[in-house]
Formats: C-alpha cells, sequence, structure tokens
C-alpha cells in the first residue's frame, strides 16, 4: 500500500468520523426529546389525581416555588409548525406518548445508519493497521 | 420515507370518506321516503347549484333526478379538522396546511357523486390534487442543464452540518451518469478540512476539482473552476460554499460576492429534511437574503414527517429538487411530485 492510498484511508476515516459525530448529536436530541415527553406525561398525570394541584416549579439555579396549576385539565401544546394548541390533560399525553413513538423509531433508524457508519470505519481501520504494518515492515527491510 | 405521514394521512383519509359515507346514509331515498326506482327527466339538473353550500332542496332534487348525492360542508367539517391537525402534527407549515384544507374542501363540497361511486376514490383524488398543488411541479436538473447554455454554473449554499458537501459530490454522481462533463469548485474554504472532503469525493466519482488553499478567496476558487469549465467544454460547474446562517452579514456578503464573480445559473439552497419547520424557515429566509432557484432536503431517508418535503414550495415558491436518502453517492433521488404523492397515498385512484 502506497503512502497515497493511506492518506486517502485517514480522510476516508475523518469524514466518517465528522458523519458519526453529526449523528450521535441527533441521537443525543431525539433522546434528551424522548425523556422531556416522559417527564411531562409525568408530570400532567401527577397534576390530575394531586387534589390541590399543586406542583414544585422549576425556575433555574436549581431552585424551585410550589405553584398551584389553575387548570389541570387544559394543557398548552406544541403539536408542530410552531402551532401551540389547547388539548385536554388526557389528549396531551395520548399526543406525548405518540410523539415518544416517533422518537424512538427514529432512533432506531439513525442507531442502524451509525453502527453502518462505523462498520465502514472498522474496515478503513483494518486497512490502514495493515498499511502501516507492510510499511514498517518495507522500511525494515531496506533497514 | 415520510412513513409517519403516510399512516396519518391514511387514517385522514378513511375519516373523510366515513364522513362522506354518513352523508349518503342520511340522504338515501328511503330515509327521505322516495321511491328508489324512479329517475325524473334531465332538466331540473341544468339549474345552476351553489358550489359550496348546497340547500337541502337541491341535495333531494339532485337525489331524485340524477341518483347523486352533494357533498356539503358540514358533510367534512370535522374530518377536514383532524386532516389539518395531523398536516401540522407532521410539521406541515400553517399556510401550507391551510392551501391543502382549503383545495380538499373545494374539491369536494358541493360536488356531485353517483350513488354506487367509490367514496374512496374521491377522497383520495381530492387529497392527491390538493398535495400536488402545494408540491409544485419540480425541478428536472438533466433537463435544464440539457436546455441551456454550457457551462451551467451552479451554486450551493446553506447552514452549516446538513450535508452540503456530501450533496454536491452526489449531484456530480449524478449528471455523470446522465451523461454529461462536471466540474467542483472547492469554494468551502472556511471549514478545516473541507478541500480535502470535496476532494476524496471528487477522486471517487471520478470528476475534476478546482481548489486553492484552506482560506482562500472562495469567489477566487469558484472563479478558477468557471475558467476552467469554459476553456474544457465543460458542461456544468459545482459550486461547493461554507455553510452558513443567513444572520452572519459578513459570511453572506461574501455569498454576494460570490454571485457577482462567478454569475451562478442556478443558486440552490440545501437544509436537511429532519429539521422540519425550521427547515422552511431558514429557506425562505435564505430566499429573502440571497435568493435560491431550487432546494434539496437531505437526510430525507431518516424523516418520518414529511413537514419540510411538503411546505418548502409552497413557503418560498421554487421548487424541490432533490432528496438525500443515504450516505451512498446514488443515494439522492430527483423530487418528482407525482411520485411523492403516490406513496404517500399509496394505490388510490
Amino acid at each position: 500500500m502506497d503512502q497515497r492510498e493511506l492518506m486517502t484511508l485517514q480522510h476516508y476515516m475523518k469524514e466518517y468520523g465528522q458523519q458519526a459525530e453529526i449523528f450521535v448529536g441527533q441521537l443525543e436530541l431525539l433522546e434528551n426529546g424522548r425523556m422531556e415527553a416522559h417527564a411531562a406525561i409525568e408530570a400532567l398525570e401527577a397534576m390530575i389525581v394531586a387534589e390541590d394541584a399543586i406542583v414544585l416549579h422549576q425556575i433555574g439555579g436549581g431552585a424551585s416555588v410550589k405553584a398551584k396549576i389553575l387548570e389541570p385539565d387544559k394543557v398548552l401544546l406544541s403539536i408542530g409548525a410552531e402551532v401551540v394548541i389547547e388539548r385536554s390533560n388526557k389528549d396531551a399525553i395520548e399526543f406525548l406518548k405518540e410523539r415518544i413513538i416517533e422518537m424512538e423509531a427514529s432512533q432506531k433508524k439513525v442507531s442502524e445508519t451509525l453502527d453502518r457508519l462505523r462498520g465502514q470505519m472498522n474496515e478503513i481501520n483494518k486497512r490502514l493497521e495493515a498499511g502501516y504494518q507492510q510499511s514498517v515492515a518495507a522500511g525494515q527491510e531496506q533497514e | 420515507m415520510f412513513g409517519g405521514l403516510r399512516e396519518k394521512l391514511l387514517v385522514a383519509r378513511n375519516r373523510l370518506g366515513s364522513s362522506i359515507y354518513g352523508a349518503a346514509a342520511t340522504q338515501s331515498p328511503p330515509e327521505l321516503g322516495l321511491s328508489t326506482g324512479k329517475t325524473a327527466p334531465a332538466p331540473e339538473t341544468s339549474k345552476p347549484i351553489s358550489p359550496l353550500s348546497p340547500t337541502f332542496v337541491d341535495k333531494v332534487r339532485v337525489l331524485i333526478t340524477d341518483r347523486e348525492l352533494i357533498v356539503s360542508e358540514k358533510d367534512v367539517s370535522d374530518a377536514l379538522s383532524e386532516l389539518e391537525m395531523t398536516l401540522l402534527e407532521s410539521d406541515v407549515a400553517m399556510p401550507v396546511s391551510d392551501a391543502i384544507i382549503s383545495h380538499v374542501k373545494i374539491s369536494l363540497v358541493g360536488k356531485h357523486r353517483k350513488i354506487g361511486d367509490s367514496v374512496d376514490a374521491l377522497v383520495v383524488g381530492a387529497l392527491k390534487s390538493a398535495l400536488l398543488d402545494v408540491l409544485g411541479s419540480g425541478f428536472n436538473l438533466a433537463d435544464y442543464v440539457r436546455t441551456h447554455n454550457r457551462p451551467v454554473k451552479i451554486l450551493f449554499t446553506g447552514v452549516n452540518g446538513t450535508g452540503k458537501t456530501t450533496t454536491v459530490a452526489k449531484i456530480g454522481a449524478y449528471l455523470k451518469k446522465m451523461g454529461f462533463t462536471v466540474v467542483i469548485g472547492a469554494g468551502d474554504t472556511y471549514r478545516a478540512g473541507a478541500i480535502e472532503q470535496i476532494g476524496v469525493h471528487a477522486e471517487r466519482i471520478g470528476i475534476k476539482i478546482i481548489q486553492h488553499q484552506e482560506g482562500a478567496d472562495p469567489s477566487a476558487v469558484l472563479f478558477d473552476a468557471v475558467q476552467y469549465a469554459v476553456s474544457h467544454k465543460i458542461d456544468v460547474v459545482l459550486a461547493d460554499t461554507a455553510g452558513r446562517f443567513h444572520t452572519k452579514s459578513n459570511l453572506m456578503s461574501q455569498l454576494e460576492k460570490i454571485k457577482r464573480v462567478m454569475k451562478p445559473d442556478l443558486v440552490i439552497y440545501i437544509d436537511e429534511a429532519v429539521a422540519g419547520n425550521d427547515a422552511v424557515i431558514r429557506a425562505a429566509e435564505f430566499e429573502k437574503t440571497v435568493g435560491s432557484d431550487a432546494v434539496i432536503l437531505t437526510k430525507a431517508d431518516m424523516d418520518s414527517r414529511g413537514g419540510a418535503a411538503i411546505s418548502i414550495a409552497h413557503t418560498i415558491g421554487k421548487p424541490l429538487m432533490f432528496l438525500g436518502t443515504g450516505q451512498g453517492y446514488d443515494d439522492i433521488i430527483p423530487f418528482e411530485p407525482e411520485q411523492v404523492v403516490e406513496d404517500l397515498l399509496g394505490g388510490g385512484t
């Protein structure tokens, strides 16, 4: 394997590495979205069963205040396309559950692509290793 | 691709269909106490009928004389509201969603339907026509190159990290496959490794690349690429540029300079389908600031909702040209509205 081929393989590795980083970022975004949706469902369910509808409301910096929900059965929900609509607590939970299913399906697809990419990177890595060893061996022979 | 939207549209389609069936049941002759077999002479039907608000008398007359039903707005209003929610939940932009609903309403309401005709065909026809209306006519790049003076100069713009450089390589491979000669100008002289990246792509697909050092003036690189194309009678120049947000005035000025120097025939905006409505908003901003002639959406294979693909052409008034669908050079498909609508609504007439 000549130096030019080794350099090309290094470029491939770099490029695949950058692509993998983007997909890892997307996976993190999806996971954050999924966790947020789960937390929202938990809060919505708790709001309905709590008799006094008092919740702890985080205001940043680790500080929280007790807040009373005036209308626990009315939820303003961002449904997409920057549109916010009012839904009942139950409908909002259903919507969030559907969103979680969608996000999990997307996570699966991104993970599959990432696995394929990592497989290709492993292949390139093997070829690079072999190339380096050939170069080292050739150098020792010359000495 | 767009699997979530396909499933939701199927639900909305069935809902519209059952609403119309429901309306048919309430208008059926036995319930009105009319004889089912009789048909009256035709002249009565030649009277004009209000297209959007058929009266009860209109409905009965048409039902008796022509054995037809008229769909009223009330019959489908709930189903249309659900369709609107479906579209918004799929990240279809509000104006686009409004346009689709309005089109479907016009297609269905006030229309005569022969008893026994397929309701599903009527609904699918209305939905297809509404979607085709907002999707526009697409953009056939190969036809464009064939019918314009060579070299055709194509400038690619867009925000960072959407797969612009890879898309330039995919377009190069596509045009090469279509029998055109191509040169790539490595105009992203800003991002570390971008020149090497496009260089590797060009080598793999066997396309000449014009490149300068990192940090060089992109206008100069792209000017050289155009000069090379002119002197070597190359059909197409693909000009890669650095990703930028429309809010960065210095980078937008640089883009203006590139446009002045290389005088592109086409400016293509690239964004990712998975960004949904954000992609639509960004495309509109780019269109306002630098202008664009067509759009390419990458990562469409990972987009279940399809909102950006449905909304972008109608929102910015520029056609969608390609959809990126994977990692390989062949993973790019020309955006053909009829095919997309067929895939979304599948099988109906």
